[in-house]
């Protein structure tokens, strides 16, 4: 309705004034962007992938890892949250819907839509027994829902105790929400940016925040970050990490997707003003760079570093134990394709990132420049395999090692 | 007409003769007799103004809107019905078929205004329409065809698109509607109408 309004009013103005609607200002998602570019997101796939199909056997890991597919018939399959009970539960965004796998005692899995019709689910956290879903400004609580998943009651209703902004306010840009069980506690998500790149309100858009379950206690995390759809705590430190997509349409290798490391809560992490560490052409307003919090690392320009987590299991090599896995969805907004893969973020004792490593490729078809699939979340299960969600075909596929 | 549908079904079935296919042209055609013909058109070119043709549309953005629709998520509420419980399979096969047809300006289409087709393209440059629908404004993938379609119906979703009473796979067109006036829209319909 603020959204209508809003347009509304802009659209009567442009009549108002005719000299407006002649030359209409270009919106916020199309800044920058050049009259004679044919780029333009990827089409996603909404309908269910065969298992035939799910290219499990094109991935490429290092030596000793195996790649299997834990579960598919996943259509738009993104952040992943495990239950209690083991319980994998999956968001989506376009399609709408929430899934609930579980694992039958042969290995196979039985895969339930436990909600649809809503507006991006993408936001999932697990508290005890309840799954909260973060569905753009929707926060909704599903009570004991590993006991229910044939028979999914309605949730509880958090919407308006959070009081995140709503899909209008965001004029449609970066709404959905990536959703992290903090240490402490707290639920942890994002609140991106409302256009691709402009002058906005630094209290309310561009940041990390976090809340009680409830939805009381809202605190900004981090300022000047784009868009975060992947964040994760630090096993030891306790320090709070996230990935950050950076802006479109400023060419073909800048600025890269970023990892960002928050030392304390309600830094100031530069965007508009500046991006993977330094100036934007457009948006700099004057300010010197080296007065924000730096990037962790950088990920590569136009990947769509999303999820991330620190692997805490056991089954894998010691090398891996508490460094990060990072999922890049693979990029739109360039003229060769980076990404659709899964990276390694290694760290030093002191959290400094030393490398960027290769984990798992093979989706990436260079040379007709194609993709096979698009991670989009990691999450480590309790017997230390690790799960890699693949949007584009619906799928989940689960790494194991094996000396 | 329906010699010329008999033999596109049949060198279609040739094509798509391969068990498994992801999509078939062929298995789609006695669904969308059965399911979409009376109001899209025997042939795909749909015979009333506020009902789109889909004739040589792109399958990915027929897919797409079936399964948005289905999943209560764009809300169409003529086609909640006909989508309701419809398998993803039926709805790759009817895609393939539609995008098979093709394509063809509405038989009724009214007169040509210079003026406001002059206006209506002055306004695709500044919109970059091109960038996604491409220079031809015919579409890929998930991105419609949008020329020689029924201009009250491009009217009217570009402005559910604009007063956010329609939304894509992403916010794309909502954001390239923002401030168009019911004027400008009335001029690009006219324009795309009647673009071949």
């Amino acid at each position: 309705m603020t959204m209508r309004r809003l347009l509304l009013g802009l659209a009567g103005m442009l009549t108002v004034a005719p000299a407006f609607a002649q030359q209409p200002a270009v919106p916020g998602w199309a800044v920058g962007r050049p009259e004679g570019s044919t780029l333009a997101p990827h089409a996603p796939r909404l309908t269910a992938t065969p298992l035939e199909q799910v290219p499990v056997g094109a991935l490429r890991l290092p030596p000793g890892f195996h790649a299997e597919v834990f579960a598919h018939g996943i259509p738009g399959a993104r952040m992943m949250a495990e239950g209690p009970n083991g319980t994998i539960f999956a968001g989506t965004r376009a399609i709408g819907r929430v899934y609930a796998i579980s694992r039958n005692p042969d290995g196979t899995t039985r895969t339930r839509v436990i909600a649809q019709g809503l507006s991006q689910p993408n936001g999932l956290v697990v508290i005890g027994n309840n799954l909260y879903v973060l569905a753009v400004n929707r926060v909704l609580r599903y009570d004991n829902i590993e006991a229910n998943l044939d028979n999914v009651p309605a949730p509880v209703e958090l919407t308006q105790a959070f009081g995140l902004p709503t899909d209008a306010d965001h004029g449609g840009n970066h709404s959905w929400k990536f959703a992290s069980l903090g240490p402490d506690g707290r639920i942890y998500t994002n609140v991106g940016v409302n256009c691709n790149i402009c002058e906005t309100d630094r209290d309310r858009f561009a940041l990390l925040v976090s809340f009680l379950p409830d939805g009381s206690g809202r605190r900004i995390e981090a300022r000047g970050v784009r868009n975060s759809v992947g964040m994760a705590h630090h096993p030891v430190t306790r320090e709070l990490w996230a990935t950050n997509n950076g802006r479109d349409w400023a060419g073909n290798d800048w600025p890269d997707d970023t990892l960002h490391r928050v030392r304390r809560s309600g830094e100031d992490h530069g965007f508009p003003f500046c991006s993977s560490g330094s100036a934007d052409p457009q948006f700099n307003a004057g300010r010197n760079c080296s007065e924000f919090v730096q990037p962790a690392a950088r990920l590569g320009p136009h990947v769509a570093a999303l999820g991330m987590r620190f692997y805490t299991g056991t089954m894998f090599p010691e090398a891996y134990r508490n460094q990060i896995f990072i999922a890049r969805r693979g990029s739109w907004n360039r003229e060769r394709l980076t990404g659709y893969d899964v990276v390694v973020a290694h760290l030093d004792a002191q959290g400094a990132v030393t490398r960027i490593e290769e984990f798992m490729t093979g989706l990436r078809d260079d040379a007709n420049q194609r993709f096979l699939d698009r991670p989009v979340d990691v999450h480590v299960m309790r017997d230390g395999s690790l799960l890699v969600s693949g949007e584009q075909m619906g799928a989940i596929y689960r790494i194991t090692y094996r000396q | 007409m329906r010699l010329r549908r008999l033999l596109a079904a049949a060198v279609l079935a040739a094509a798509f003769a391969q068990p498994g296919m992801a999509q078939d042209a062929a298995r789609g055609a006695p669904i969308a007799a059965d399911r979409c013909a009376a109001c899209h058109g025997a042939d795909g070119r749909s015979q009333m103004p506020d009902i789109p043709s889909l004739a040589g549309q792109q399958a990915g953005f027929v897919t797409l809107q079936m399964i948005l629709i289905r999943e209560g998520i764009r809300h169409v509420p003529a086609m909640a019905d006909v989508t309701r419980g419809m398998p993803d399979q039926d709805i790759e096969d009817l895609a393939a078929y539609f995008a098979s047809l093709p394509p063809a300006p509405p038989e009724d289409r009214r007169p040509r205004d210079a003026t406001l087709a002059a206006a209506g393209e002055a306004l695709i440059g500044p919109r970059r329409c091109g960038v996604c629908h491409l220079p031809a404004l015919t579409g890929r993938d998930q991105i419609p065809r949008i020329v020689a379609q029924h201009e009250t119906y491009l009217a009217r979703a570009m402005m559910e698109y604009r007063d956010g009473h329609r939304v894509g796979a992403d916010t794309q067109m909502n954001g390239a509607m923002v401030g168009l006036s019911d004027a400008d829209i009335a001029a690009l319909a006219h324009y795309l109408a009647h673009r071949d």
